[in-house]
């Protein structure tokens, strides 16, 4: 309970009465039917009698706050110690308890507060798409290769306000990918098939907006395989560093994937 | 011993009589629900490819994974274009009035669904703003986060007048909302949506029911001692969701400063150099260019950056520092907003940090706001002839928080 007693009071800036329990301001916080307090209450009567707090409960009450008090206090330390454990690296305890600490956590209280550590990345990753189209006449022709990343990054550019559909479903899509994926693009379990899904939709949407079929056949036309490409380079080391890096980019190719017809129109209108 | 057992008391004693804290979680209230709200406007033109039933990330590619992870969503109850219109604007109302403290309970409760249901129903579009967001608002469904700066303890207040006055105050609104919310989720339950993960639905049921009791008690208890006692719970309640928050900030410091520690760029000092050429993260080169140009200074934003997540959880006993510390994160975190782009995962964590900052700041920065408020209306109200009186004539709001 240490950080307890010690933050509260830590917020209390110098100058500002500081007793326990005493609000700033009288009639301000902690009265029965108080402001916090929304919804039905406020029906409470005009005067609480003497004032809160236990002092003015008989035995039997005080065994009601001492249970909750109890309740809220294991809650409180089982629920930092889960969190705790589930930031943790993995530990002599994650490794006996990994299964107790992930039915507390997920789904809601996931988390990953890795930011840009232990290392920012260095690459600039982009995912590019092609796609094979048929036109009227039956023909079918290749795209050529559409930069879906840099687009985001052009959209980004002078942004004060990037959208999330800029900034992170194009980049977590491909994270995703790659985190159920072997090295030869084998999906693995269904997460695999559904980022597989997510990352096609979101390739065909690109593409239609970017009118890609017209650009091609020069007039309609369907989508029938799209594929996906990453072109990863790293980023040039600083001017004043000594460093070298090759800038070469290397690519990683998927397999060409065949479009469902109900979704080769581009899914989000 | 004798001592030891004193200081236990004097504890009890103040995590049982007051809602500690009630600046402070009053501006995490409004920094998160504003964040919140600022972020669906902002995503307006893209919430159906966000979080829409024909997105990239289909209602059937979320209907796989969330049957296998029980998430919370109510986007998930129907496929409908109308629902998911319906929730999103219902999302954006839940956090405009969380923001103003308007029932502010059963609104941090909707708040709490609004921002579930869109993140969890598309898990792949967030970032840690997100993150601390979705974490924030299941924390704030805890506390008494309405007690200064809110229109309910306006209300709360002139319903204190009007007694003292000897008028009776009825409140028709809270009843009603209540019977609304409670049909819903009997519908709801029975209906077999809430079948997932069992912990949201119970704090639904949980917080709907107190609200019940609370009311009963306040009505029909002959003794004030039920009353006194729902009051108790509710502040312990509350002082550990607060510990929960602080905490909760303190681990995230902890952790990105802490796994920095451990990576050689942060090590060799050129790690602030990196995100800043990243395509996704650099809306103003030149400004990148510029900031990076003196691999000096990279190197003492690098590891000033590292030193401060790190020192900041120690520095909490020692209130100076600290809010030198803190002083420092937050503006860390506005130059991160513009020069990375990430407006929103910033005034997340401003948010966050807000909950360690002064009383009497928080109370100037009140009366900042209030007097600005002030001026506002009477400067609008100049042609009528009692614009001044009126400016002047507020010490109730005054009271209510806004105070200096």
């Amino acid at each position: 309970m240490n950080a307890y007693d010690e933050g509260p009071n830590a917020r209390h800036g110098p100058g500002t009465p500081a007793e326990p329990g005493q609000p700033a301001k009288p009639g301000q916080p902690a009265e029965p039917g108080s402001p916090a307090e929304p919804g039905p209450p406020l029906e409470s009567g005009p005067d609480a009698g003497p004032r809160t707090g236990v002092a003015a409960l008989s035995l039997r009450y005080r065994i009601v706050v001492a249970v909750a008090l109890a309740v809220v206090a294991v809650g409180v330390c089982a629920h930092l110690g889960m969190t705790f454990l589930h930031v943790a690296p993995a530990n002599t305890v994650t490794k006996e308890h990994g299964k107790a600490v992930d039915d507390w956590i997920y789904p809601e209280f996931e988390q990953n507060w890795k930011l840009f550590a232990p290392n920012p990345l260095q690459q600039n990753i982009s995912i590019q798409v092609r796609a094979q189209v048929r036109g009227r006449d039956g023909m079918t022709l290749t795209t050529g290769w559409y930069d879906l990343s840099a687009e985001d990054g052009r959209a980004i550019d002078g942004n004060l306000l990037p959208s999330h559909t800029q900034q992170n479903e194009l980049r977590r899509a491909w994270d995703f990918f790659v985190a159920t994926h072997d090295g030869e693009n084998r999906p693995v379990g269904l997460r695999g098939s559904l980022s597989e899904s997510y990352l096609r939709r979101i390739a065909v949407l690109r593409l239609d907006r970017d009118d890609a079929v017209r650009a091609t056949t020069g007039g309609g036309g369907v989508i029938e395989r799209v594929q996906v490409r990453s072109r990863t380079s790293n980023v040039p080391a600083p001017e004043w560093s000594r460093e070298k890096v090759s800038t070469t980019p290397s690519y990683r190719e998927l397999p060409w994937w065949k479009v469902p017809r109900d979704e080769a129109a581009g899914g989000v209108r | 011993m004798n001592r030891c057992s004193l200081a236990v008391s004097r504890g009890i004693a103040r995590v049982t009589e007051a809602a500690l804290g009630p600046y402070q979680t009053a501006v995490v209230r409004i920094g998160f629900s504003a964040t919140w709200l600022l972020f669906l406007l902002r995503e307006l033109p893209h919430r159906h490819e966000l979080y829409g039933p024909d997105g990239p990330w289909s209602w059937d590619l979320a209907e796989q994974l969330i049957r296998t992870n029980g998430a919370f969503t109510t986007l998930m109850w129907s496929d409908g274009r109308i629902w998911f219109e319906i929730v999103y604007a219902l999302a954006v109302l839940a956090s405009a009035l969380l923001m103003l403290g308007w029932r502010t309970r059963t609104m941090s409760v909707l708040f709490m669904v609004g921002v579930l249901s869109l993140q969890n129903r598309s898990v792949f579009m967030g970032d840690g703003g997100d993150n601390v967001l979705h974490l924030m608002s299941i924390y704030l469904v805890f506390t008494r986060c309405a007690q200064v700066w809110s229109l309910d303890a306006r209300r709360a207040s002139r319903a204190r007048a009007a007694r003292a006055r000897g008028e009776r105050v009825t409140d028709r609104t809270g009843p009603v909302l209540w019977g609304v919310l409670g049909f819903v989720l009997v519908a709801v339950t029975l209906a077999g949506r809430l079948e997932g993960d069992w912990l949201i639905p119970a704090l639904l049921w949980t917080v709907w029911a107190a609200q019940a009791l609370w009311w009963l008690v306040g009505r029909r208890a002959r003794s004030a001692e039920p009353r006194i006692l729902l009051d108790v719970v509710a502040n312990v309640v509350h002082n550990g969701a607060l510990l929960v928050i602080m905490a909760e900030a303190c681990l995230i410091y902890a952790t990105a400063g802490w796994y920095k520690i451990q990576g050689s760029r942060w090590q060799d000092g050129t790690a602030v150099y990196y995100p800043l050429h990243l395509e996704y993260f650099s809306p103003w080169p030149a400004l990148a260019g510029l900031l990076s140009a003196s691999g000096t200074l990279v190197m003492l934003v690098t590891y000033g950056t590292v030193l401060v997540q790190v020192a900041f959880p120690f520095t909490l006993f020692n209130r100076r520092v600290k809010n030198v510390l803190l002083a420092v994160m937050i503006t860390e975190h506005a130059v991160i907003a513009v020069v990375l782009g990430l407006p929103f995962f910033s005034l997340a964590m401003i948010a966050a940090d807000a909950v360690f900052l002064p009383t009497t700041f928080l109370r100037r920065l009140g009366g900042w706001a209030a007097r600005a408020r002030d001026r506002l209306l009477s400067r609008a109200r100049r042609r009528s002839p009692v614009p001044e009186q009126r400016a002047h004539e507020s010490p109730e709001t005054t009271h209510v928080g806004f105070g200096t």
